[in-house]
């Protein structure tokens, strides 16, 4: 609802060219955001019928644990794009399959070191040396690079 | 039209011509089946390669590779839940379901061979259609692609749930995805929209990490919280004879895998529409080909026909999007737009030369298609039985190599850091979006059919102000939209009188 409403009124200090389609689409959406907020506001749940055509996620778990798990996933995640914007994709990669495997996984030294290189290998040998893709290095290279 | 037919397959035969197919055909099993790498960027790659190659050769290289790329690509969407393609996102839907469930061999056999009759499909509608397709290209205008977008939209309510809160999620979900699709500089003015003042917003946001966020996050995060392999704790017995049922399948619902390969056909032939379109259109009628509203509740949760409707449609598309490319040299997709530039870089122009003067050629494309998706959907089906056991190992090992894919994946999209931050946000709007319930297929209709939608309504408003609306292919297509939100509701009431009657008797 919120989102909508941004987007309404963002749209009106536009010309009508840029405005027309955003309003077209903006105004219905942020009705029905209200209709959908005013069901939940009166505590009445989805019925089953109402469930998406998608995925549930698991049930079985228990919440919490179901919780711990997806926040530290969700940690994982972002440390590894601070890993790639800090030591480039060429050393994150290594390290952040050690580290999961060693910590999350629960695996072995040699087993996680092997696998690490095995990650590593694959995205060297495909995507640099095959597809030369451009990976550049991390801002921690880039700063010992500048200093005398 | 037959000797060029026989001419056509002799030139794809020919030692040297064959062995492009068969590298192409290799390249394009690795690209269809790693996220990221698309199609039509290393279709743009491989260009610069064909200048010393024969016309039949280059042919051959450049459809062998980008011709497999879509049925590979099902094989990530199903194993892990992340779409090798931008094309292939809708076979997460209900092949990755069925892989949870423990029929990996299955959904995998139903893609593969649904893909090859798609493809077949698709490579017959080239060599018959060309003759007689001119009328059909020219009829559709802005208007009619404006209201095909429509009627497309308009199949955001199959991939909504059911009753009015369903309907209600499944419209703010396409709602938000059309919303979303706004984000950039606006094509008529000029001006920047919803761009948070973010230089990585100006050209709004790119479909790849986006795509790959918000279907494969939820879907490695429920990994991790499961704890178990993908398969669960099925036995690995189990997963290897299902590849045999799931090619049974594509038989048994034969009618839905043609049909659906003539709406990705259809789709391929209509300029400016995109290969994303067709998937959700065939999966949108897949889902309403449900005889009731039990039988339509089973789709994302593992209904085979929602994997083989976007698999047919899929390479279906790639045939139909040959047609105006070749006959016009109006390029059917964005890949095929870089297809027409190897056509000048061999000395060919497309058109009416093509369709006379170098016929074999064109007809050596369509055996290059049917031959490359036979090759490849036999290479597919050996391996098949070790691809199924991927599904066996445990999350956390297997959860690293996944995340690899999807990082690499949004990252090689346009070398941007800006579409991993895209990609994790995406990614936590998916989970939110799967955690309350709320659908993520039609955000994604929404937002490849978004920027799309409001070109043409701009070009039909400057070009016939409001004289569009009564176009008979205009109207046509209206009632087709009105015919396929209403289909629902008339199937629940159907079905609410059947159980009605059954009650009373």
């Amino acid at each position: 609802m919120v989102v909508s409403a941004w987007a309404v009124l963002a749209a009106t200090a536009w010309p009508w060219k840029a405005a027309l389609f955003p309003l077209a689409i903006g105004i219905p959406v942020f009705l029905l955001a209200a209709a959908e907020f005013c069901v939940a506001a009166t505590g009445r749940r989805a019925s089953a019928e109402a469930l998406a055509v998608d995925f549930v996620a698991s049930q079985h778990v228990d919440r919490s644990l179901a919780l711990r798990r997806t926040v530290a996933t969700f940690t994982w995640l972002i440390a590894f794009a601070g890993l790639i914007v800090a030591f480039g994709f060429s050393l994150a990669i290594p390290i952040f399959v050690l580290l999961y495997l060693r910590t999350a996984g629960g695996e072995g030294w040699l087993r996680s070191l092997v696998l690490s290189l095995v990650a590593w290998a694959c995205v060297h040998g495909l995507f640099v040396r095959l597809l030369a893709l451009p990976f550049p290095e991390g801002w921690v290279q880039a700063g010992l690079r500048a200093l005398p | 039209m037959l000797d060029a037919l026989f001419e056509g397959l002799l030139l794809i035969l020919h030692w040297k011509a064959f062995a492009f197919m068969l590298l192409g055909v290799g390249l394009g099993f690795w690209v269809g089946l790693l996220p990221g790498l698309g199609g039509g960027t290393t279709l743009a790659l491989m260009l610069p390669f064909t200048y010393t190659m024969s016309p039949a050769e280059a042919f051959a290289f450049l459809l062998g590779m980008h011709s497999v790329v879509a049925t590979t690509g099902d094989i990530t969407s199903v194993l892990f839940g992340v779409p090798g393609e931008g094309t292939t996102a809708a076979t997460v839907l209900d092949g990755y379901a069925m892989a949870k469930k423990g029929e990996a061999g299955r959904a995998l056999g139903a893609a593969l061979m649904s893909s090859l009759v798609g493809a077949v499909v698709g490579a017959l509608a080239l060599a018959l259609a060309i003759p007689v397709v001119r009328p059909l290209v020219l009829t559709f205008g802005s208007p009619e692609l404006f209201m095909l977008a429509m009627v497309g939209i308009a199949f955001i309510v199959s991939l909504s749930g059911e009753g009015r809160g369903g309907l209600r999620r499944g419209f703010l979900a396409g709602g938000l995805g059309l919303l979303c699709a706004m984000v950039g500089q606006d094509p008529q003015a000029g001006i920047l929209r919803y761009s948070l003042g973010l230089l990585y917003l100006w050209d709004g946001l790119d479909i790849v990490p986006v795509l790959v966020g918000i279907f494969a996050i939820p879907e490695i995060i429920d990994l991790a919280v499961r704890g178990t392999a993908i398969a669960g704790d099925v036995s690995y017995g189990r997963l290897g004879k299902g590849v045999t049922e799931g090619i049974k399948d594509t038989f048994r619902h034969f009618g839905l895998t043609i049909r659906c390969s003539l709406i990705g056909t259809f789709i391929g032939i209509m300029p400016g529409l995109g290969g994303g379109v067709a998937q959700w259109l065939a999966y949108g009628h897949a889902t309403q080909s449900a005889r009731d509203a039990d039988e339509r509740k089973g789709f994302g949760q593992g209904d085979v026909r929602g994997v083989l409707g976007p698999g047919a449609a899929n390479n279906s598309k790639e045939g139909g999007a040959l047609i105006p490319t070749v006959a016009f040299g109006v390029p059917g997709s964005s890949s095929m737009a870089i297809l027409l530039g190897g056509f000048f870089l061999l000395g060919l122009v497309p058109g009416p030369d093509m369709l006379t003067k170098h016929l074999p050629l064109t007809l050596s494309m369509v055996w290059t298609i049917v031959l490359a998706n036979i090759i490849t959907v036999g290479a597919s089906l050996v391996f098949i039985n070790q691809l199924a056991k991927l599904t066996t190992i445990r999350a956390h090992l297997l959860i690293p190599f996944i995340v690899l894919l999807v990082f690499i994946g949004s990252y090689t999209a346009n070398n941007s850091y800006g579409d991993l931050v895209a990609m994790l946000v995406f990614g936590a709007l998916g989970y939110a979006m799967v955690a309350a319930g709320w659908p993520r297929a039609p955000f994604i209709l929404g937002l490849v059919l978004g920027k799309l939608a409001e070109n043409y309504l701009y070009i039909s408003t400057t070009r016939y102000g409001a004289a569009w609306l009564g176009r008979p292919v205009v109207v046509v297509l209206f009632l087709l939209a009105v015919l396929v939100i209403a289909y629902p509701f008339v199937q629940a009431r159907r079905s609410r009188r059947r159980a009605g009657a059954r009650c009373a008797s």
